[in-house]
């Protein structure tokens, strides 16, 4: 009897001396093991387009990282997985990054419902979410710290579009919106921030984006004597609102969003229709250091904004963690606003950034995508925007401000 | 690790449930129906509305998600009631579109595009993320066992038979006394009740619903599921879910490990390789990996 209780107690105590053995071990290999964060960008869907180039743009700071001697001597790793463009595939996703490959940060998430069915599950586990979805509510949600957007959200692109348009002497602006969830708050900014100005919106009018014909509606926007019209819609709406406006004499300003009148708008209408059409969005700071070596990297191909995004994303991860001196969720948290705005030393690139927090030097990250300087809820400020008109089947470049 | 297995198999007990659900409406009344995500939409909509707008308790959110889809299950059954084949495919197909589209307009009731966030779930930050994926564990696969037993046993008893007899020849069976829409509305009730029950669930367990999760790839997954569990077997249904989120997410781990190939390639692979297993069981075991027995037996 007494042979086998000491057995047990040996065997409790072997398995404790065990555990525990396998727990300091466990400790003491962590400072070798890489630091590992996640991306999650769209291979495949809606997204496929975009999410190859995010890919390799975040793959590309974690190389410089690494060969600049990674985060306190500890290499990093991206663990990836394709978020299908589809939430329920996206939140799987992020569960075998956040269960199997323990990242310290995500980033990467494009398509807004994707962002926001996997922000739970960041700010539950800890983890920070850098994301370039747009949509307003996604940084109102109770996140705690954890989402960082490099994507200025709706609100404040309509707002800037409308004291531009006020610049350049709009008084009278015609609202034409496609039925989607930023119509009406669109409207509601364009009416606060033309009003203060001595301008107004002279008319509103949601669409069903499937309609064929806007005949009634051009009519009403001739009939409002404006001097612009805002076209808040989709590449199928507006361009058959650009053909009936410009039928109907419409001689203001056509003013739109540049993803409702992309380039291939020069293929399905006459240049007569489209010369003088206003395009803006929100653009990469095109002059920056960051972008043109990103651009370089990328082969001097065309850089989209999200790419210039999650390159940014991937720096103030690895910068964040290199200042904190400990590679977690939560000191990456604490710290992304340290290295990305204050009066420390400008810095463009990951490399110049380790040396720097190395030396106990504050930086302060200036990115391909802009400035990234987050307000409190984690919404980005100061992004450029970059304004186009249509001459002869081509854009040209007003303006980048 | 645990984690992640752990709700992998919670994400398995609904695409469970949905395939059972699915299973009393095309495995037994033999209709197809491909707008299974339209009936799992309306549960998860009602019960995210009723539990956030008005703060009902969560499970009689789950019970009115349940009998709201119940009710448009019934409607659909009525309005496709002499449709069949192809034509029952499609108008199914649409009215799951329907529903997406409802979804993302009508943004007064279902806040649009951008969905509904912040849905309560039980003990949702009480306890920790682990915890709270294990008392889900438990939840749903508590509502797998008890929908199949009572599926099960609905499956052996006469009403079961009936079905059956009306996917095989629905003429013999109305020449047999049969009232046979009668049945295919209750068949088809019965089954939109337990996907809208689905996802009732599914919204709680994530926390958020968007029109966009709704999307018609979550439908082809469980009639995935349901083929290769085996189509009529209520067995099957659980069997073919759990295989179908085995082979979605062993995919990731496999493409991993090839080299040298970039990481869209991977991504195709992925969805490729799921793709080929399954016409691979459909080529070499038509039938599923649980064939329906059609002798019945009294009880389950």
């Amino acid at each position: 009897m007494m042979q086998m209780n000491i057995g047990r107690r040996g065997a409790l105590l072997g398995a404790a001396a065990a555990v525990s053995s396998f727990a300091i071990g466990g400790r003491a290999f962590a400072q070798t093991q890489p630091v590992v964060f996640g991306a999650l960008p769209p291979l495949t869907g809606a997204g496929g387009p975009y999410g190859p180039a995010m890919l390799r743009a975040m793959q590309g700071v974690v190389e410089q990282a690494n060969s600049a001697g990674g985060i306190k001597g500890r290499q990093v790793r991206l663990a990836f997985e394709d978020d299908q463009t589809n939430p329920d595939a996206g939140v799987r996703g992020a569960r075998k990054l956040i269960d199997v490959d323990r990242v310290q940060a995500l980033m990467g998430t494009w398509a807004s419902s994707v962002t926001t069915a996997v922000a739970p599950l960041c700010w539950e586990n800890r983890v920070p979410l850098f994301t370039v979805s747009g949509a307003d509510s996604i940084t109102l949600l109770p996140h705690q710290g954890h989402i960082f957007r490099t994507q200025p959200n709706s609100r404040l692109q309509i707002e800037t579009a409308s004291k531009w348009l006020l610049g350049k002497g709009a008084r009278r602006v015609f609202h034409m919106a496609a039925q989607s969830p930023f119509a009406q708050s669109s409207q509601e900014v364009m009416t606060a921030t033309l009003g203060a100005a001595g301008g107004t919106v002279s008319g509103y009018i949601v669409y069903e984006r499937e309609k064929t014909a806007f005949r009634s509606e051009v009519d009403q926007i001739m009939r409002s004597r404006s001097d612009t019209v805002m076209l808040n819609g989709y590449l199928p709406d507006v361009t058959i609102l650009l053909r009936e406006l410009y039928r109907a004499g419409f001689d203001g300003r056509r003013f739109t969003f540049a993803y409702a009148a992309p380039a291939s708008v020069f293929g399905t209408l006459p240049n007569e229709v489209t010369n003088g059409l206003t395009t803006f969005q929100p653009s990469p700071d095109l002059n920056s250091p960051a972008f043109t070596r990103l651009k370089a990297a990328f082969g001097n191909t065309e850089v989209d904004p999200y790419s210039a995004q999650v390159h940014d994303h991937a720096t103030m991860a690895i910068l964040a963690a290199a200042q904190g001196g400990e590679a977690t969720g939560t000191v990456i948290r604490e710290n992304v606003r340290k290295i990305s705005q204050g009066d420390g030393e400008k810095v463009d690139n990951v490399t110049d950034g380790l040396r720097l927090i190395a030396a106990g030097r504050a930086v302060n990250f200036e990115g391909a995508s802009g400035p990234c300087e987050f307000d409190d809820r984690g919404d980005i400020r100061g992004t450029k925007f970059r304004y186009e008109v249509a001459e002869g089947g081509a854009y040209r470049v007003l303006e980048l401000v | 690790m645990e984690a992640y297995l752990v709700a992998m198999l919670v994400f398995a007990g609904f695409y469970a449930l949905m395939a059972l659900g699915l299973n009393v409406i095309w495995g037994l009344a033999g209709m197809v129906n491909l707008g299974l995500v339209g009936f799992f939409a309306v549960g998860a909509y009602a019960s995210a509305l009723l539990t956030t707008k008005l703060l009902w308790p969560m499970p009689l959110g789950w019970a009115a998600g349940a009998v709201m889809a119940a009710a448009a299950g019934a409607i659909m059954a009525l309005i496709v009631a002499r449709l069949r084949g192809d034509y029952l495919a499609i108008v199914t197909l649409g009215f799951a579109e329907v529903i997406r589209l409802v979804a993302s307009n009508e943004i007064w009731l279902t806040n649009g595009t951008d969905g509904i966030s912040g849905i309560p779930g039980p003990w949702r930050g009480d306890v920790s993320p682990q915890g709270f994926n294990l008392i889900y564990l438990g939840i749903v696969w508590t509502a797998v066992a008890v929908v199949f037993v009572l599926l099960a046993r609905l499956s052996h008893s006469p009403f079961g038979r009936v079905l059956r007899a009306i996917r095989e020849d629905q003429d013999i069976a109305a020449v047999a006394g049969k009232p046979v829409l009668w049945f295919k509305v209750r068949a088809f009730t019965i089954g939109a009740a337990v996907l809208g029950g689905a996802g009732a669930l599914y919204a709680h367990y994530n926390a958020y619903i968007a029109p966009d999760g709704f999307a018609p790839l979550l439908t082809i997954y469980i009639v995935l599921a349901l083929t290769a569990g085996g189509v009529g077997a209520m067995r099957g249904a659980i069997i073919g879910a759990l295989f179908v989120i085995a082979l979605l997410e062993s995919t990731r781990f496999l493409s991993a490990v090839i080299p040298g190939i970039s990481p869209v390639q991977k991504a195709a692979l992925r969805e490729g390789t799921i793709a080929l297993s399954l016409i691979l069981l459909l080529r070499f075991r038509p039938q599923g990996l649980i064939p329906e027995k059609t002798r019945t037996k009294a009880t389950p």
